[in-house]
């Protein structure tokens, strides 16, 4: 049985979780030509601008209103209104996106009424200029993408529907994902005959070619128009619930598009209720490339399960990254035996202590947990894998554990961004990487203590034979 | 010189300027008046600048090895201010911890300082081997005036250990620039002098302003010590809290970055008449510039000759030999502040001439010091925001750009060689023995055979497959 633990410090040592800006920041680059304004001190920017670079590998443009004291005593209109003016005149951009910050949001600038008043003044704007509130001090970086979806759901579809007018698209919100996700997220969809109108899709924009000459904003992107007509989509289907969830349905809700808020697609048992969905909404049949790839994906599972099963494994990052990891993690015989997030989600622990029931797995799902408690949890009871973002990587050098990277941010490897682990392909690739890490270990003849220790039946009770000619047991 | 992508900011024509023919400053509004610097940044321009926040919890406050660093605000502060830079020392401490008081709603609305001695307390429970505490203030918590100087002075007597308190909040100053002022000010204010140690000083050295990135100070350390000068304190690259104490002992401060940390040397110069000399200890003529007057203070100039002989020869060879490769290409500097006009000299060395310098917080003296080195016709930016980078590196085409992590993609996508100058690529570059790693990342940046693959076989960008109306046709 598992159990919920609500860490219980005041302070936060190597938290899992950055601030709400970037998402915005980054959801807003899956629009074409878009430019997200960052409301607040010129650091709110360029702190993210430089972990997205880092991770993407790509160069990451965020304009700020830079806030200062004086600002700061009398409001930051004028920064705003000025910011808007030459963002506008420099760049044409399709849409701004103003963000606004912890500085913003306690002094209490009125960012919406700022905006109408530079729309006012500036009747030559016709793009649309958005307002995200983005406090750091509400949420996680999670709370940025799904509020920038929820209002690009609540502003920019066309409201104008006749009866059963359709642009026979599918909303596809695929959340907190990389470039590679929703490049096979994209083939998933082709495949099944069905077109994707993607919130928002940077698979291009974040991970683009190099080009001569360089085009002025990065090709791909979700276009304005193709926002425009989201409301006339057959279906949205969002694949993470608290990014994009909220604005599956407020689609549901405002433009009578039905909502299919679904678990990430990682492993075969949540990707499964993805394609089963995409057959329900359009009574497509399953086609014959996404049959094999799940066959594949059985295959791999079945080839690697000696060298997995048994296995403790300790999860961390976004709730709902760990929700689809939790899956493939068991389905590989695994044990997820820690399940740490920094949110505050009861619901959302509910869920994973009825799923990792469900799983037959025993977990401990941890909330408002950061990585020193993880780091502690391991220490006194040892795992064989580390699964989450690349600030593991002090726990994984400290207890000689091998870390598997996915999510945000990966920034001490190359190409993280550009694979995918969702889906049939995905959901193969992360089993080959983490039993390639799993003998990436073995090789070096390090023979994970917490088998021996437990005695758990696996392929490390089997004697290794060391390159010196030892043997270990 | 007028920037295209400037027609709608003619403010900023007054931080843009060519050095003219006679040696005069052709500034972008013909005024002929200098560079204006450490101004209000405009908004909206895409700067690169950050915050004071970054400015002391990155650069001044980090680096310092065995204390708690505590961020007092909400947590994104924390996170992107966590281990990025490598500002090494021969601990990893300060390096794989951040720590953070997480404000949350509620805490903003009622107040954090409670929650702040609380951080405090349980921070120093989890890692009793800290010898102290720096707490970095941030926006949020520093406009609902918690008051973090009064919680820090309850906290050091319940915990016995230095709790130091920088009011670093994001929004102060146009730049980082500022939150360098304030953390050299907090230091000295609480740590420097608060332990009088014994001992014989005479022939001992600060060396403040370097902040060991990718260990710096092993390609310099020794050679202040063949001179038998001891370092007592770095100002702050591999420093513990203990050295900072006792720094005011030292008879000479020697100022490598004369930005960030001169504050600190005037103060001691005020206080304890402690006298400092500015270096630069990159490149050969300065590094052995410094060494010559840091020697002729104590009156070893025969051993620094000799040390300096002896390390030149060392090198000469291998400087030659990228010398030869490296001779006749232009360069475009953009840096946070002096290492701008620090490398102009060092480049010179390898037979390259900077023809744009830029810095993103660099005050007047910076500015004078670049402009003085540089050749006729070269260009001369302060601030300079992404736009204004990207139309140098595409209309001024310098053979090599030197600048940080957040615009080396941009340089990739015009297809112009880059070395990072902030984090080194394959540092130390500081020193003698530095200088020829730089050389090296130069001669690699410069040498790959990816540009000429680049400018044999890049193709343009595909039409977009956008439909008129947005979207594919569904067939």
């Amino acid at each position: 049985m598992s159990c919920i633990t609500v860490q219980d410090r005041a302070v936060a040592i190597n938290p899992t979780r950055s601030c709400a800006p970037i998402g915005t920041m980054l959801a807003n680059y899956g629009v074409h030509g878009a430019i997200t304004i960052n409301h607040g001190s010129q650091g709110c920017a360029t702190y993210p601008r430089h972990q997205m670079s880092r991770h993407f590998r790509e160069p990451v443009e965020v304009a700020t209103t830079s806030l200062t004291e004086k600002t700061t005593v009398y409001g930051g209109k004028s920064n705003l209104l000025a910011a808007l003016k030459n963002v506008w005149e420099r760049f044409h951009p399709t849409m701004i996106v103003v963000c606004s910050t912890c500085l913003s949001e306690t002094i209490g600038d009125d960012v919406p009424g700022i905006i109408d008043e530079f729309v006012e003044r500036h009747p030559e704007v016709t793009v649309p200029i958005l307002s995200v509130k983005t406090p750091s001090y509400i949420g996680n970086h999670t709370t940025g993408f799904d509020n920038f979806l929820k209002e690009i759901a609540a502003n920019l579809p066309d409201r104008r529907k006749k009866k059963g007018e359709t642009n026979g698209k599918i909303n596809m919100i695929p959340g907190w994902v990389n470039p590679g996700d929703i490049r096979e997220l994209k083939h998933m969809l082709r495949e099944m005959g069905l077109h994707g109108l993607w919130l928002t899709d940077y698979s291009e924009t974040l991970d683009g070619g190099y080009y001569e000459p360089r085009p002025p904003f990065p090709r791909g992107g979700t276009t304005i128009e193709e926002l425009r007509s989201s409301s006339k989509s057959l279906a949205t289907i969002a694949l993470q619930r608290y990014v994009g969830g909220e604005a599956a349905r407020i689609y549901e809700r405002r433009y009578n598009v039905p909502a299919h808020v679904l678990t990430m697609p990682i492993g075969l048992v949540n990707t499964d209720a993805f394609i089963d969905t995409l057959v329900e909404i359009t009574d497509h049949t399953i086609p014959e490339a996404l049959q094999v790839e799940r066959a594949r994906l059985l295959d791999a599972l079945v080839d690697t399960h000696m060298y997995t099963t048994g296995l403790r494994v300790a999860l961390y990052g976004d709730p709902d990254l760990l929700e689809g990891l939790v899956g493939l993690v068991a389905e590989m015989g695994m044990t997820p035996a820690y399940i740490l997030t920094a949110a505050d989600t009861a619901p959302w622990a509910e869920r994973m202590l009825e799923l990792t029931g469900e799983l037959g797995v025993e977990s401990e799902i941890i909330l408002k947990g950061d990585l020193h408690e993880l780091h502690k949890r391991i220490k006194a009871h040892p795992v064989d894998l580390l699964i989450g973002h690349s600030k593991g990587k002090f726990i994984a050098d400290a207890e000689n554990i091998p870390l598997v990277r996915v999510g945000f941010p990966v920034e001490d490897r190359f190409g993280y961004h550009r694979r995918a682990i969702v889906g049939y392909n995905g959901s193969i690739a992360l089993v080959d990487e983490i039993t390639n890490q799993v003998f990436e270990r073995r090789a070096s003849a390090i023979v994970s203590n917490t088998l021996l220790e437990r005695g758990v039946e696996g392929p490390s009770q089997v004697p290794i034979p060391l390159r010196n000619g030892k043997v270990v047991v | 010189m007028k920037f295209k992508c400037n027609e709608t900011l003619p403010e900023r024509a007054i931080h843009i300027a060519l050095k003219g023919p006679d040696g005069g400053c052709q500034r972008g509004d013909g005024s002929g008046c200098f560079v204006a610097s450490n101004t209000a940044t405009t908004p909206g321009d895409m700067t690169e600048r950050g915050c004071t926040y970054a400015g002391c919890r990155g650069v001044v406050g980090g680096p310092v090895k065995d204390v708690i660093q505590l961020t007092h605000g909400p947590i994104g502060c924390a996170f992107f201010s966590w281990g990025y830079r490598p500002h090494l020392a021969d601990s990893d401490f300060h390096m794989k911890y951040t720590f953070v008081s997480d404000m949350n709603e509620t805490n903003i609305v009622f107040g954090g300082e409670k929650k702040l001695l609380q951080c405090i307390i349980e921070a120093n429970r989890e890692f009793p081997e800290a010898r102290g505490v720096f707490i970095y203030n941030t926006c949020s918590t520093a406009l609902i005036g918690d008051d973090g100087r009064d919680v820090a002075k309850q906290a050091e007597e319940l915990i016995g250990k230095p709790v130091v308190f920088f009011e670093c909040e994001g929004f102060r100053g146009v730049s980082q620039s500022m939150g360098h002022h304030v953390g050299n000010e907090t230091i000295f204010r609480h740590l420097v002098g608060s332990v009088e140690p014994e001992g014989d000083f005479s022939r001992s050295i600060n060396i403040i302003g370097d902040y060991n990135i990718k260990n710096d100070l092993r390609t310099f350390e020794y050679l202040f010590e063949a001179l038998g000068i001891k370092i007592l304190t770095r100002f702050t690259g591999n420093v513990s809290v203990e050295d900072l104490k006792i720094m005011h002992k030292a008879a000479l401060n020697v100022v490598h970055c004369q930005r960030s940390a001169t504050y600190i040397a005037e103060m001691m110069r005020d206080k304890y008449g402690t006298p400092y000399i500015d270096v630069t200890l990159w490149g050969i003529k300065h590094m052995s510039q410094a060494l010559r007057d840091t020697a002729a203070f104590f009156g070893l100039e025969a051993e620094a000759e000799e040390v300096i002989a002896r390390e030149v020869a060392a090198i000469q060879p291998r400087i030659e030999y990228y010398r030869q490769r490296l001779s006749g290409k232009t360069v475009f500097i953009y840096q946070g502040g002096p290492r701008a006009w620090h490398w102009i000299e060092l480049l010179r060395e390898l037979g390259m001439e900077t023809m744009t310098a830029a810095t993103t917080f660099g005050h007047d003296d910076d500015y004078q010091k670049i402009f003085r080195q540089l050749k006729e016709g070269a260009l001369v930016v302060d601030n300079p925001n992404v736009p204004e980078i990207e139309e140098i590196l595409h209309e001024r085409r310098p053979d090599l750009f030197i600048s940080g992590n957040k615009e080396r993609y941009l340089a990739y996508k015009l297809g112009v060689p880059f070395v990072n100058g902030h984090t080194y690529d394959t540092g130390p570059y500081a020193g003698f023995v530095g200088m020829v790693n730089f050389a090296r990342d130069i001669d690699k940046a410069l040498h790959a055979p990816i540009w000429q693959t680049l400018r044999q076989r890049a193709r343009p960008a595909p039409p977009e497959h956008h439909s008129p109306h947005g979207f594919e046709e569904v067939v």
